[in-house]
């Protein structure tokens, strides 16, 4: 993260928020049911793009956006880590729906990571189960502004990572037996 | 097919010479295979399938579907939950057919328990898995021809997709997850002004359809895509167990709602929609062609709905108990056949209820399908499976 | 190949669709500007009218996903007259996990006492799962948001609270 000097900060930050909250390329991690309201945002009705959302990036690589929609199971719970990190910085997260919130209907289930926090830091919270169209519009303003007050630099704002302190090897190492 | 990479894994195995036995692996060529895994985050996939392809060059040699990524143990979680709760969970499976889904689960406890549901209430039900399938397969009438290189297509299908969803929101109070059947009946009495009102969405639906119809039934570069693509013969349709729009364009011609009609199916005249080529094309035009006939059928409902008075549920004791025993009730799902087989001890929970999807069927048939063809018709045949994930890992 | 043979025919029919379709209004809702319409039975947000709660806990045990949580304690209060004083409960807490409520209505339907009310209120996103755990003093300003529930069809049988309106106003009415 690049400091910038005192003096150009204020404005150059300004611009800088300005140009990254209203260009947002969206990259639709559709898991499930709330992917569907998803497409559906993104459709003639409820057009995201007016709001500066482009839901045209290649890939993870050219994202700005991550949504993740849907729920989030263990076997898939490496893929989003690994395509969260292949997003360049500054990079947003939107947990859309309750599932991806916290496991939502499946929170008691065997296979369901309760919650995408648990594997990525995560902006804006939208409930719903789905939510509907206009809650995901709702969900981006609020991130937008978010963007708009954030205090960063060039290379955008550092965020606890939700895995740092657990380490790979404690998320692979053979589950402990209870003291006899 | 520019981001096939999104989060394939690519392993090369070159061949060492004498080294490798011909047929040594799992019969795989001596040389150079790729193994290119497509998924389980790929925009082609529309979900999360996994397909484990071996490649020869651009010749796809072996492909192995790869389910579980969507496995949420819904089957399990049913068992603590009683059956009103269970019809929450129902719905979610496949999330394009909700309704469908709900309707499968209560017409298994009302079979266990022998409830008689009202007239009013078949009726209703009926018009709303009708509305529900249009739902479904406008869904796939959009995003196939996506995947295949066509946008436009889809911002029709979600045109009409949301004025259907606004009378069944009307209805329900939901968008996707309806949540309107129950044990006994339907949740309450429709909105006074509704079949008026749903009759209208779906004249306006069937007036603008033939917008989608024209642009891409005939259209030159999606015949060119799909025609002659990935046959599935009616024995190999039969005997991985397809079923739904997927059976029928292989020529296999069976719909229960036709040869074992539940609801109020047999009082009406459900015309098949068949096709014989077993292309993706075939498998196409089925689905745009179920939505002419659905969309008939629902209004067909809704016109007996308007005649019949009386409740739209039996009143039923606070705690509902199916009886000791077990039962097998299976629906015409969008996708397919969908089946749900609840065995009961007698208590508020089932002690299991298991579910046969479609889409876990269906998909099956990619093994037989997709050896042999070319990587880009790998993207074609796949959409015109028409799976939801959900569906496949339940 | 196409269905009319001229090749180029499906790109001269696209162009058309397009020059149409630039003629015509669009469809798009301006949904931060204009607020969009939704039914009355639409399932945005539960709203909680305090006063009606006894806290039976119906709601709390049947929801799906146990996503209710209700505090209370008993009071006794000295009815003049009666020959014991009579208990009741009072509400501590009434919260809803909205990042785990699966929008069922269960919970709705189940409540005797009618003290939980849908609402079409869906702006409530957070930027911390904490604050989606919302408090009886939150669910219950949404009841202001509650809209008058629809007549049912007069081929069907009427609302419950039509029914209990017809009933209270006696043979008067009929």
């Amino acid at each position: 993260m690049v400091e910038l000097p005192g003096v150009l900060g204020e404005p150059i930050r300004f611009v800088l928020n300005w140009g990254r909250r209203y260009s947002l390329w969206v990259f639709n991690f559709g898991l499930a049911c709330c992917a569907i309201e998803f497409i559906a945002t993104s459709m003639g009705r409820h057009d995201f793009i007016r709001l500066g959302v482009i839901p045209f990036a290649h890939g993870p690589r050219q994202a700005d956006l991550m949504v993740v929609s849907g729920t989030v199971t263990d076997k898939m719970a490496p893929a989003i880590k690994r395509l969260y990190d292949q997003m360049p910085e500054p990079k947003y997260v939107i947990s859309f729906g309750a599932c991806s919130n916290c496991g939502g209907p499946y929170w008691d289930s065997y296979s369901v990571t309760k919650g995408v926090d648990q594997l990525i830091p995560v902006d804006v919270y939208v409930p719903g189960c789905p939510p509907r169209p206009e809650a995901l519009l709702h969900g981006i303003l609020r991130l937008q502004e978010k963007i708009a007050g954030e205090q960063s630099g060039l290379g955008g704002v550092n965020r606890p990572d939700p895995l740092a302190g657990a380490g790979v090897a404690a998320l692979t190492a053979p589950p402990v037996r209870a003291p006899e | 097919m520019q981001d096939m990479t999104a989060d394939s894994l690519r392993e090369v195995t070159v061949g060492t010479g004498a080294g490798l036995a011909p047929g040594a692996g799992d019969g795989q060529q001596l040389g150079a295979d790729m193994v290119l895994n497509i998924g389980p985050q790929h925009p082609s996939t529309h979900g999360v399938l996994r397909l484990k392809l071996v490649l020869d060059g651009e010749r796809v040699v072996s492909c192995e579907p790869i389910v579980g990524y969507m496995h949420r143990g819904a089957e399990k979680l049913f068992e603590v939950r009683d059956y009103r709760q269970i019809i929450v969970l129902a719905n979610r499976h496949d999330w394009l057919s909700a309704f469908s889904n709900e309707l499968g689960v209560v017409l298994a406890v009302e079979r266990l328990m022998g409830l008689e549901v009202p007239e009013r209430a078949v009726w209703l039900r009926t018009a709303l898995a009708e509305l529900n399938r249009v739902l479904n397969h406008l869904m796939f009438l959009g995003s196939y021809p996506l995947e295949i290189g066509a946008i436009t297509p889809v911002f029709y299908a979600f045109r009409e997709r949301e004025t259907l969803q606004a009378v069944m929101e009307e209805v329900s109070g939901g968008r996707m997850h309806y949540m309107f059947n129950r044990v006994g009946g339907l949740k309450e009495e429709v909105p006074a002004g509704w079949t008026r009102r749903a009759r209208a969405a779906i004249d306006e639906v069937r007036r603008r359809l033939p917008n989608l119809d024209n642009l891409i039934r005939r259209n030159e570069i999606f015949l060119a895509r799909t025609v002659g693509v990935g046959v599935l013969s009616a024995e190999d349709a039969a005997a991985y167990g397809a079923s739904g729009p997927v059976a029928r364009a292989s020529g296999l011609d069976f719909d229960l709602r036709r040869d074992e009609p539940y609801l109020a199916y047999g009082e009406l005249d459900v015309p098949v929609v068949t096709r014989t080529a077993g292309d993706c094309h075939s498998r196409f035009e089925v689905l745009l062609d179920q939505v002419y006939v659905s969309l008939d059928l629902a209004s067909a409902c809704l016109d007996r709905v308007d005649r019949i008075q009386g409740p739209v549920n039996v009143r039923l004791p606070k705690v509902v108990k199916a009886p000791e025993g077990h039962t097998y009730a299976w629906t015409e799902n969008p996708l397919g056949v969908n089946g749900y087989y609840l065995v009961s001890r007698g208590e508020k929970t089932p002690w299991r209820m298991k579910l046969r999807t479609a889409s876990y069927a269906n998909v099956q048939a990619l093994t037989k399908l997709i050896p042999g063809c070319l990587v880009p018709d790998l993207i074609a045949i796949l959409g015109s499976m028409f799976f939801v994930v959900g569906d496949i890992d339940k | 190949m196409n269905a009319n043979g001229v090749p180029g025919g499906g790109l001269a029919k696209g162009l058309a669709i397009t020059l149409r379709t630039m003629t015509r209004r669009s469809h798009t809702q301006q949904y931060p500007d204009v607020s969009p319409e939704l039914p009355p039975r639409s399932r945005g947000v539960i709203a909680l009218l305090e006063e009606n709660c006894t806290v039976c806990m119906l709601c709390a045990r049947e929801c799906p996903d146990w996503c209710i949580y209700i505090d209370s304690h008993k009071e006794t209060a000295a009815v003049p007259g009666a020959a014991r004083p009579r208990q009741r409960n009072v509400l501590d807490r009434f919260a809803i996990d909205f990042s785990l409520c699966m929008y069922c209505g269960i919970c709705v339907e189940v409540c005797p006492f009618d003290a939980l009310y849908w609402t079409p209120e869906f702006e409530y996103a957070e930027y911390d799962i904490r604050d989606l755990l919302h408090e009886k003093d939150r669910l219950g300003e949404w009841m202001a948001t509650v809209p008058p529930p629809p007549a049912h069809d007069p081929n069907g049988e009427p609302a419950k609270e039509e029914a209990a309106a017809r009933k209270a106003a006696g043979p008067v009415a009929s």
